[in-house]
């Protein structure tokens, strides 16, 4: 399993519309409730946020990836998400946000998932793969900016 | 230059690896060599080794939850926000190299085999031994400020309101208290966790209000541990109500478990062993004091620390929570005379000794008197059929004679150092006749049976 095979165009949102921390990702977890894969909206919401609580995700470099860990998740899936605007998310080098992963996983995930999980956060520290999606229009183009 | 790091977050999800692949590729860059052990949702993922360990200059610590360090004490710790690995790992790693890195202390040989007879007790016996390093600190302190309130005179403590018995109050009504509590509590905790200190530290009150002692409060530890973990693995419960777990139906159900097992079923028939112990050890006198004596101080010198060593120790303290000292007297005195009659062998006999054993002679000396009893185990291990029982001997003399001087020793920890606090021995003179007699014994016989080094 790879990264590509837990992109899916469904799960993107290439124009966020929302400007600020609390509704992107409300904005953000839609399209796991439409798939069906979010049960709960307000208690994966809520999950998200609390860990958003114990320390921001906005990593800075303009990327951000919210997370949570719930019963009220099926399937682990990613959402992407692109501000042209870019959105204040308290990121540690306090500049906008531009590119959001929100990762939801459920409680009893299968080890395969979590090491795609844990493939994608290491490639987003690389400055390559960053441009790329900064760049991306199309969801091809950010499915294609991790080969 | 060597670096390793750990890496944790709460989720386990993302940060635990982005700081992962931050400080691994800075370092690429810098062409420094760097293992990170990740503890994220998969697990621990790339763990580091004892020699990765080893040979590191610097550990990095990058978490935002708490991780054992227990690993590291021999190593300097850069602890850090596991945030600042991702946003700045190129400072990290520059201050991660500027760092001195710990010079490591004393005998290395004797702490590696040491090290690795930890790491490979598990089950009952590493959960005694986890009860017994939280409770040691309650016993030296405790001890060593009652014996402190005996400056005043023995019995000054019983003038309410002086400096004396506030001191009394402190390690007799509080201290010792709280030690079989703190036994049964962290005994269950090491075999349940979290979940199983509340139980155990109940079961452990009431094995000291019942009168039950350490042996009581073992028992309670175990109990309570046990069931913990046993009722956490049946009890199943609907998602939503899975919080009440930990925080009600576990404590309650498991509390009631101990405290109704211990109130009707087991406290009474451990206060009666307890007490026959307890007035059988306080009626012996004369051959059987020595005898006993020199059993207890024996086995503090047949492993060197090993759980043979440590079972002798825990009854020695746990006696002492019951208020007799001399066992206390007896394994100190047995547990430094090994590394103290082999420092006097190298001395006395050159010839027997390589160079290297006669350089770790040195340090046996100070392992000696500090009560590190590990520091025989070069010794031991270059020649166990001739050491082995040489110490044996000298620390079964040196506990024999202890009894017999009837020493007392209110804080089993520390070597020479607590003997100068006022009151912490009884029979100061007599203890250290026994240690010095067990020390010449030891380092003869040796002497005799050693074959010279080629």
């Amino acid at each position: 399993m790879e990264i590509k095979d837990i992109l899916k165009p469904s799960l993107m949102i290439l124009d966020l519309k929302a400007n600020n921390k609390a509704s992107v990702v409300e904005e953000l977890i839609k399209p796991l409730v439409v798939e069906g894969i979010v049960k709960e909206e307000k208690v994966f919401l809520k999950v998200v946020m609390d860990r958003e609580e114990q320390s921001t995700t906005g990593i800075g470099m303009g990327i951000a990836i919210p997370h949570g860990k719930s019963s009220m998740v099926t399937t682990p899936s990613i959402v992407f998400g692109k501000s042209k605007t870019g959105i204040e998310y308290e990121a540690l080098d306090g500049k906008p946000s531009h590119i959001f992963f929100l990762i939801a996983v459920p409680e009893d995930s299968k080890e395969e998932h979590l090491k795609v999980l844990s493939q994608l956060s290491r490639k987003l520290m690389n400055s390559e793969i960053r441009a790329k999606l900064l760049n991306a229009t199309t969801a091809e183009d950010v499915i294609n900016s991790f080969d | 230059m060597k670096l390793v790091a750990v890496t944790s977050c709460p989720t386990g999800i993302a940060h635990t690896y982005m700081a992962a692949e931050a400080l691994e590729s800075v370092a690429r860059k810098k062409g420094i060599n760097i293992k990170v052990e990740t503890q994220g949702s998969i697990g621990v993922e790339n763990q580091l080794t004892e020699g990765d360990i080893e040979d590191a200059h610097v550990v990095i610590i990058a978490a935002g939850t708490n991780i054992s360090k227990e690993r590291f004490s021999e190593k300097t710790v850069l602890e850090i926000p596991i945030t600042e690995a991702i946003k700045d790992p190129e400072g990290i790693i520059e201050k991660a190299i500027n760092l001195e890195p710990k010079i490591k202390k004393l005998n290395k040989e004797a702490e590696e085999i040491n090290k690795k007879e930890i790491s490979v007790s598990t089950g009952p016996y590493k959960h005694l031994m986890t009860g017994v390093s939280f409770m040691l600190p309650l016993v030296v302190a405790g001890g060593l400020i009652i014996a402190l309130s005996f400056i005043f005179g023995i019995d000054a403590f019983q003038q309410e309101g002086t400096l004396a018995a506030a001191l009394m109050q402190i390690g007799g009504g509080a201290a010792f208290t709280l030690m079989v509590p703190v036994l049964a509590g962290y005994i269950a905790y090491s075999i349940a966790e979290r979940p199983g200190l509340a139980p155990g530290l109940i079961g452990g009150m009431l094995a000291t209000v019942i009168g039950a002692g350490f042996l009581g409060g073992i028992i309670a530890g175990f109990v309570a541990g046990y069931t913990v973990s046993y009722l956490n693995k049946v009890i199943k419960l609907p998602k939503a109500m899975e919080g009440l777990k930990p925080v009600l139906i576990l404590p309650l159900l498991s509390t009631l478990t101990v405290g109704l097992l211990m109130t009707y079923v087991i406290g009474l028939p451990l206060k009666s062993i307890m007490d026959g112990l307890t007035s059988w050890l306080q009626r012996l006198s004369g051959t059987n004091a020595m005898l006993f004596g020199g059993i207890l101080g024996s086995m503090m010198a047949f492993d060197m620390g090993g759980p043979i060593n440590k079972a002798a120790y825990t009854f020695a303290i746990g006696l002492g929570s019951s208020n007799i000292f001399q066992p206390q007297a007896v394994v100190m005195a047995a547990g430094m005379t090994p590394p103290l009659g082999l420092a006097l062998a190298t001395v006395l006999f050159k010839k027997k000794f390589t160079k290297d054993e006669i350089e770790t002679g040195k340090a046996a000396w100070i392992m000696g008197m500090s009560f590190i009893t590990e520091g025989v185990i070069p010794f031991a291990v270059a020649d166990p059929l001739r050491v082995v029982p040489s110490i044996v001997m000298g620390s079964a003399v040196t506990g024999a004679l202890s009894m017999m001087f009837d020493v007392t020793l209110r804080a089993p920890h520390g070597g020479v150092f607590i003997l100068p606090i006022p009151n912490a021995v009884g029979n100061l003179g007599g203890y250290l006749i026994s240690i010095i007699i067990g020390t010449i014994i030891t380092a003869l016989l040796v002497g005799f049976f050693k074959k010279k080094a080629v």
